[in-house]
């Protein structure tokens, strides 16, 4: 914990970076919650445990901070690195205007209340970060162990029939609310005006009744298809405990099988969705 | 609708055991009436009157009774085009007669707060049918956590403050306080299933309730906001805040809406009022591109100042029941009480 405070008061007094984003507890709670320290004095805040669930490279997207703060650190687990290089490779961030301090990660909890660890923490492959300025370890870190329940569900609906899916997630999202919790904490739902924000014309409605819902979110899994990380922030944050994160990693499972690439791991891999190779694969759509 | 007149000096208490108001739910569902009970997110209509069972130590339901007075997506006019001819078809607002049986104070109280605003400089028929048409049954609160401040917004685990009638758990049942005239004729139709009430039982129950601790005081949290627009607090407060509109949706007094137009073809549609929320970017956007709040904390300034301000000048009523279900959901754990504390000691020294 020295460590990081040393190395976050360093890069402050230095003006290596302006702000740093980190994590600090909430009083009286074991949660913690997302903080920009601006002044070498507001490290001492900081804390790396395994409540740390929030993903803060979204911060490194928002208007205000940009606007704010020439050159960030943030303190970012693997997953959340993961979401930094897919921004470094979609030119959101430049990778000179970031430090980065890798956290050795041994898992986080699902929620603040502690149940179990998060899904995406079980095969987890980032434990230890591949993209890092600065290491440092989780304080007081044990594996946590747990099953991943996701997995499970999702080859469950693979063995239902198409009426079956559609039921199963007509439920789902009747719970829906249209709250755009889910866009907001996802680190690549940068779009300055969002499809769903569009009135002329109006492509997805923005109501809350069963069209709207089911529009609203197989436009954003597909939107994000070749490019979600696999955090599971939008499943964390939405109130309605919605599993987002279904549709999510089935893509992430698809574009795996399909094309052979995986979001967020290699600064040097081509995207997906956003370049083409004459050698690509075209037996699809013979 | 007078709903927060405190009868319950005047007229004696009642007892109704939880087999007889399960056959009561039983009896309201044959009349035509929709009962809504509160499960994990949110007041769902009860099928039969066995399901009917209410655990007050839980905390509140993700989501409110809100929607069953304001709808989050209400059609409000229904247009077909023919050439240079449009149609306007009126849609009758929903008037079944709701009971909501078992909303916690800070629940409670919510219809008769943002009936100030829907009766204001016009009538909102479609709140305004809804609500006259819902009856509150309250029930005793018997949980408390850190995010609860139901106490320091002039509420209480046991205020009967926006029920008709409430309840408080006993043995073998409940006592009923009957709070508002629409909760008298209510119990006048079925008195049969209720019986005289056990005071000493029920004040045993109220005493047992643990109340949140007050960390301020509204006035001077008003009187701060009022006198403070450009104080550099407002540039730390939003900074961190992603401007979903989760604390706007789950909370039972929130009330800002979104006119949309909806088609189903080139010749059809309708148009829809939907919840929307002053933390979305664009909802003070005009049409010429200004925004003047374009940032988060702009934005986040405006949530607090309208709950503990603007809305109390106008009407005389706290935009907020305390019921905490902002900061308990809120994605970045912003925590409503701890700001308002914050202003509040600002305000002291």
């Amino acid at each position: 914990m020295n460590n990081l405070r040393q190395i976050a008061a360093e890069l402050l007094n230095t003006g290596k970076v302006n702000a740093i984003v980190g994590y600090v507890p909430v009083d009286g709670t074991s949660r913690t919650k997302p903080f920009i320290a601006t002044k070498p004095e507001e490290v001492e805040k900081f804390v790396i445990n395994q409540n740390i669930l929030n993903n803060l490279s979204v911060y490194l997207t928002k208007d205000e901070v940009k606007k704010n703060f020439k050159k960030i650190g943030i303190i970012a687990k693997g997953c959340d690195i993961k979401s930094i290089i897919a921004l470094i490779q979609e030119n959101q961030i430049q990778r000179d205007n970031i430090v980065i301090i890798g956290i050795k990660c041994s898992g986080v909890y699902a929620d603040f209340e502690e149940t179990r660890i998060a899904d995406k923490c079980v095969n987890c492959e980032v434990m230890e970060p591949h993209l890092f300025d600065y290491l440092v370890e989780m304080e007081n870190g044990s594996v946590l162990a747990g099953e991943d329940q996701k997995i499970k569900i999702i080859r469950q609906i693979e063995t239902m029939n198409a009426e079956e899916r559609w039921d199963f997630f007509e439920n789902e999202f009747s719970r829906c609310i249209k709250c755009y919790a889910c866009r907001q904490v996802c680190p690549m739902c940068y779009c300055e005006r969002c499809i769903v924000d569009k009135a002329i014309p109006r492509w997805i409605e923005s109501s809350a009744h069963k069209r709207g819902n089911f529009a609203w979110n197989l436009v954003r899994a597909f939107h994000l298809s070749g490019r979600c990380v696999g955090c599971g922030e939008c499943e964390r944050v939405c109130p309605m405990d919605i599993p987002l994160s279904l549709l999510n990693r089935k893509m992430i499972m698809v574009t795996q099988e399909e094309f052979n690439y995986k979001s967020g791991m290699d600064l040097n891999t081509p995207t997906l969705i956003g370049s083409y190779d004459l050698k690509d694969n075209e037996e699809f759509i013979e | 609708m007078k709903s927060s007149s405190n009868k319950s000096n005047s007229m004696e208490e009642k007892y109704i055991t939880q087999a007889k108001l399960q056959e009561l739910c039983n009896e309201l569902m044959e009349n035509n009436f929709d009962v809504f009970i509160p499960r994990q997110y949110g007041y769902q209509k009860l099928n039969k009157g066995e399901d009917f069972t209410i655990d007050n130590s839980l905390k509140p339901t993700k989501s409110s009774f809100k929607d069953l007075v304001f709808p989050k997506a209400e059609p409000i006019l229904y247009y077909k085009k023919n050439k240079s001819e449009v149609e306007i078809i009126d849609p009758k607002p929903n008037g079944r007669t709701k009971i909501i049986l078992g909303a916690k104070p800070c629940d409670a109280k919510s219809i008769s707060i943002m009936s100030k605003v829907f009766n204001w400089d016009y009538k909102d028929e479609f709140f305004n049918v809804r609500a006259n048409n819902t009856l509150i049954v309250g029930i005793l609160c018997n949980f408390v956590d850190e995010f609860c401040f139901c106490t320091s917004v002039g509420l209480s685990p046991k205020s009967t403050e926006g029920s008709d009638l409430f309840l408080i758990p006993v043995d073998g049942g409940y006592g009923v306080k009957i709070v508002s005239e629409r909760g008298n004729e209510f119990y006048q139709k079925y008195s049969n299933y209720f019986t005289a009430g056990d005071e000493k039982q029920i004040k045993d129950s109220e005493a047992k309730v643990k109340e949140p601790e007050v960390t301020f005081e509204p006035e001077q949290v008003r009187r701060w906001i009022g006198e403070n627009f450009e104080n550099n607090y407002w540039n730390t407060v939003g900074t961190l805040c992603l401007g979903c509109a989760q604390c706007a949706f789950v909370c039972p007094v929130c009330h800002c809406f979104d006119i949309v137009d909806e088609d189903y073809c080139y010749t059809e549609g309708r148009r829809m009022k939907n919840w929307d929320a002053c933390q979305f970017e664009i909802f003070t956007l005009h049409a010429s591109g200004h925004n003047p709040r374009n940032d988060q904390n702009k934005r986040y300034r405006q949530r607090i100042s309208h709950k503990f301000k603007y809305y109390p000048d106008k009407f005389n009523e706290i935009l907020c029941t305390g019921c905490g279900r902002c900061s308990r959901g809120c994605p970045v754990s912003i925590d409503i009480k701890k700001i308002v504390s914050d202003i509040n000691s600002f305000a002291q020294s």
